[in-house]
């Protein structure tokens, strides 16, 4: 693994630190649900009406309490993940409601869709995970919406995924769901199973919703990613380290909450802060200031010990165009190389969270791929990579390809492009397609060949039980 | 000319609240005639800041600052002019009811749909985020609105804007005003399938809309 590097001095970090406890300090942070007030005050916190003033030293002494790294368990073992350390974790995007098509047509997300990006992350091998609200399935009830959603998680695929975080009662559903899944409410408490996204109402609030969920995860030992998005210039100062300073008291505010409740339960630093456009308003997230803001929370992460969740394949882009690559390419870039261990958002998103496309699933998934393999950096460790015999072989003026050297190096050492046209100009000219073309092509046959991994029977049945109860109560 | 409309104007263009605000005070307490001040300050003010925006030339806070000052400024007049002094009469161009609808908390987009139909000429009136299909009714009709707007960013919050319009069916109060809707994840189609009356994507074209209902 590449060394990861930093965007801010060590003086930076100090600065920002600094600024964010005293906005915890004098400021305060609103949270809206009152058990999580009563959790502040049993801890010696000042508290008027909703608002938490937070002592600097408490909030370091309870975030140095969560874990620099933890694992995520799948029903497969293999597809097990550490989340922390030097490992990345890619997913699709999270909660859009549209989506979009290889035309430039625009729909309402459904159950379908949802399956369908469901197995096409479970198909890929860049995907480390299914991911959680891969679309808006708004063609479902929202009472039952977060039971087939995890429904879809667990039948299509074998890796890991998230559960809901919408209120206390959801956010249990699918815990129990999960435990269902894995044996036990004991056996996830001891194998943290389901991660969730929290986020923080910027600026400086949290909602009942969140705060339920976050209750919910934390009274279970299931880890969570505690996130904050300042749009910069709107619901946040227009300057980089006033907006920074900004989420990383929100985020502190929320892991200090979690660490309350339940000491020690696996937490994410989380960050989507990003720029507004000016112009119209709207947000904007495939430039150089989310990839910023993702690069210097990496690094905040590493200086509280916790793991990072950030960035993306990220765009303002409507459609599969050049803008959709080279903005996501950045912010996943980025991302990657500065030490984000937790990717929400890698594959499929187009305009800043609105939409999720197949077309671009396949071409962040392509992106995945290659920001991998860059991440593997060189291998030095033994005399066949350094390969002085190979060339002390072939000597001045011959050539490899035919070298065993070769053969056995070139699939693990090169990056093999899935969807990157490479042909000479007539071999792409016998059919001129794009990327946007020849992705549809391929997700429509990816989804064509895939066969979700079997689920014992068994265990399949409790799971529809257990949804099949819920429907029916929460639809009453 | 009185010099100081085109200190309102220049305040308006300024974005600066206080002075829109000590300058109204000034307006009535030296007798001045309001529906100049009106005209040749507030409304040449935002105005040329509206020219601005559509130029690509300002930007949100240069549009949002000035129709913050404007409201400002004409709340104060508000008496004197419904008084009925000053030469000629100045009108709006008609009452807004806007906010965000029950369950949703999202309100930049409808700050901003806000702003820009002030700068328009429109009175808006904001009621907040997190409102009920009772307090739209009720402050359109306090205030006598003929547009009740309605702002939502969530699937799950955008059946509230179908409930408004199912609130004025059932307070027989369909026909009393136009009900327009917007937000992120809706669509005109959604505003169709709902019997609203209008739908816009844009504030510019929120805007538009609004001039179209009531033109
Ligand atoms: C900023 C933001 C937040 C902020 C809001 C801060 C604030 N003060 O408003 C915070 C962090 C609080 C937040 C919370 C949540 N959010 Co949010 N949020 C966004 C985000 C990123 C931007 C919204 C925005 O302000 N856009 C900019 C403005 C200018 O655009 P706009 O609102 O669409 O308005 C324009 C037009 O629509 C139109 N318009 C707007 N209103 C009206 C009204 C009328 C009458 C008319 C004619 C026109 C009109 O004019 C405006 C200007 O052109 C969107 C994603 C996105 N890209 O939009 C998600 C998004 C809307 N949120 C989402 C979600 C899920 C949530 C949460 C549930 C938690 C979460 N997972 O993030 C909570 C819900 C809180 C609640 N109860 O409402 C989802 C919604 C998905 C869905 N199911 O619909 C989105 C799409 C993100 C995503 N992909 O997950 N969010």
């Amino acid at each position: 693994m590449l060394p990861k590097f930093d965007v801010l001095t060590d003086e930076q970090i100090n600065k920002i630190h600094k600024n964010s406890l005293k906005i915890l300090q004098e400021i305060g942070v609103e949270f809206s649900y009152d058990p999580a007030i009563e959790v502040f005050k049993k801890h010696g916190q000042r508290v008027e009406g909703h608002r938490v003033f937070l002592d600097p030293d408490f909030v370091e002494n309870m975030v140095e309490k969560a874990p620099a790294q933890f694992t995520l368990h799948a029903r497969n073992p293999e597809h097990n993940l550490v989340c922390g350390g030097e490992n990345v974790i890619y997913m699709p995007g999270y909660g859009a409601p549209f989506v979009y098509d290889a035309d430039g047509g625009k729909r309402d997300a459904t159950m379908a869709d949802y399956d369908n990006f469901v197995k096409l992350a479970g198909a890929s091998k860049n995907m480390h995970m299914t991911g959680g609200t891969v679309v808006e399935p708004t063609d479902v009830e929202d009472e039952i919406r977060h039971l087939k959603m995890a429904y879809s998680h667990i039948i299509n695929s074998d890796k890991c995924f998230m559960g809901s975080s919408s209120g206390y009662e959801h956010a249990m559903d699918s815990i129990k769901l999960t435990a269902v899944l894995h044996g036990g409410m004991d056996v996830i408490k001891e194998k943290p199973a389901l991660i969730c996204l929290v986020n923080s109402v910027t600026p400086l609030k949290y909602d009942d919703r969140m705060l339920g969920g976050l209750m919910a995860y934390a009274e279970t030992g299931q880890p969570m990613v505690i996130a904050s998005l300042v749009m910069a210039g709107s619901t946040g100062p227009a300057t980089m380290a006033g907006a920074l300073s900004l989420q990383n008291a929100e985020v502190l505010a929320g892991i200090t909450l979690t660490q309350c409740i339940n000491p020690g339960t696996p937490v994410v630093y989380g960050s989507t802060s990003a720029v507004t456009d000016m112009s119209t308003g709207s947000l904007s997230i495939g430039n150089p200031e989310n990839a910023l803001f993702t690069s210097a929370s990496a690094q905040f992460s590493r200086f509280y010990g916790v793991p990072c969740r950030g960035g993306g394949g990220l765009t303002d882009a409507k459609t599969v165009d050049a803008q959709a690559g080279y903005e996501s390419m950045m912010v996943l870039f980025a991302a990657s190389t500065t030490g984000v261990n937790f990717v929400l958002h890698t594959a499929g998103i187009l305009q800043y969270y609105m939409a999720m496309s197949y077309e671009k699933f396949m071409v962040d998934d392509e992106i995945a791929g290659m920001v991998l393999r860059y991440l593997k950096g060189f291998d030095t460790d033994s005399d066949e990579k350094m390969a002085y015999d190979v060339i002390e072989a072939v000597g001045p003026g011959g050539h490899f390809l035919t070298q065993k050297h070769t053969r056995k190096n070139f699939k693990t050492e090169f990056f093999r492009p899935a969807l990157s046209d490479r042909q000479s100009f007539d071999g792409w000219s016998k059919d001129s397609l794009d990327t946007n073309q020849r992705a549809k092509l391929k997700w429509q046959e990816v989804l064509a060949n895939y066969t979700p991994p079997e689920l014992d029977p068994a265990i399949k049945e409790k799971v529809e039980a257990f949804i099949e109860k819920r429907s029916k109560e929460l639809l009453k | 000319m009185n010099p100081i409309f085109e200190e309102i104007k220049d305040a308006i263009v300024e974005g600066d609240e206080d002075l829109a605000i000590e300058l109204a005070e000034k307006v009535v307490a030296e007798g001045i005639d309001p529906v100049q001040a009106v005209q040749l300050g507030f409304i040449k003010g935002i105005e040329e800041v509206g020219a601005a925006w559509t130029s690509g030339e300002a930007f949100l806070p240069d549009v949002m600052m000035a129709a913050d000052a404007m409201k400002a400024g004409m709340d104060v007049l508000e008496e004197v002019l419904a008084a009925g002094e000053g030469d000629g009469a100045y009108e709006d161009k008609g009452k807004i009811v806007l906010g965000t609808v029950e369950g949703d908390i999202h309100d930049i987009g409808k700050n901003i749909v806000g702003a820009l139909l002030t700068s328009a000429g429109f009175k808006v009136y904001d009621i907040g985020i997190d409102q009920k299909a009772e307090d739209f009714v009720a402050k359109a009709d306090e205030v006598g609105a003929r547009i009740i707007a309605a702002s939502s960013l969530l699937t799950t919050t955008m059946k509230s804007q179908k409930v408004l319009v199912e609130y004025l069916d059932a307070q027989k109060l369909r026909d009393k005003y136009k009900v327009i809707i917007g937000g992120g994840p809706t669509s005109a189609k959604w505003g169709e399938d709902i019997g609203a009356d209008g739908w816009a994507e844009t504030a510019d074209e929120a805007v538009e809309l609004c001039k179209k209902l009531l033109g």
